[in-house]
């Protein structure tokens, strides 16, 4: 009898240790390089309609950013500079805003305009996918829609390692 | 029955804690993000504190490293 309850002690405690583990160990597993890239549609700030496959045949660099994300205010204007480096016949910037509040984006664009479009995603469903990690975060994805580049986080510093990156990658499709 | 009986009241008080866990993703950090959430607003204030602060207290060390009330800080 001892034994049995001893037994079932240990198992309720298990199921509770279980359930505790389970409730928090639910992130999305981060995209591997050379995976494609999911394929997500979603409205733009201008209203239009985003789609990622729209984009299939052009290097494409995908970020996601936010108005309250610190490094996403120097990011953006550089990620803006990049775009003008390169024919828009073969390289795309293209951008998700995981802002819950629509409205907070499009003041953020407003006062930093940049040229390439966003993306509005208040319910975070496409970093999901994306399996993001850190805000901002973005992926280069080739001509063929597949990852070959994740970049976490931002600083000014790092724009000549994605330029070289895309130059790469412009370079490879040809 | 009875002698389960603590165990049973550990568990439900575990599972009753579990309503407050929950994963905040990347994306969701937008109330963490604002400065006055920040353990320190003001870091400059915050350092310069705490130097008057291990200066004047004999029995304090400094912020970091060990020792302290030498007057030599």
């Amino acid at each position: 009898m001892q034994r049995r309850i001893q037994k079932l002690r240990l198992a309720l405690v298990a199921l509770a240790l279980w359930l505790a583990s389970a409730s928090l160990a639910s992130t999305a597993p981060a995209i591997e390089l050379g995976q494609p890239a999911p394929a997500f549609s979603a409205p733009a700030v201008d209203g239009s309609q985003i789609s990622l496959t729209d984009y299939r045949g052009k290097v494409v660099f995908l970020d996601f950013w936010a108005s309250w994300c610190g490094p996403c205010a120097q990011s953006l204007p550089a990620l803006d500079g990049l775009r003008g480096e390169f024919p828009d016949s073969e390289f795309q910037v293209l951008a998700v805003n995981v802002d819950r509040k629509r409205e907070a984006a499009r003041t953020f664009l407003r006062r930093r305009p940049v040229g390439y479009p966003s993306a509005l995603d208040p319910s975070g469903e496409i970093p999901v996918r994306f399996g993001v990690q850190t805000m901002p975060t973005s992926f280069l994805i080739d001509r063929d829609g597949v990852v070959r580049h994740v970049h976490r986080g931002f600083r000014p510093s790092d724009v000549p390692e994605l330029r070289r990156k895309i130059q790469a990658l412009l370079a490879a499709g040809r | 029955m009875r002698a389960l009986r603590p165990t049973l009241m550990v568990c439900l008080l575990l599972s009753l804690g579990l309503g407050g866990c929950s994963v905040v993703r990347p994306w969701e950090r937008e109330a963490l993000a604002r400065s006055d959430m920040a353990w320190e607003p003001d870091p400059l204030e915050a350092s310069l504190d705490s130097h008057i602060r291990f200066s004047k207290e004999a029995s304090l060390s400094g912020g970091t490293a060990g020792g302290g009330g030498c007057g030599c800080n």
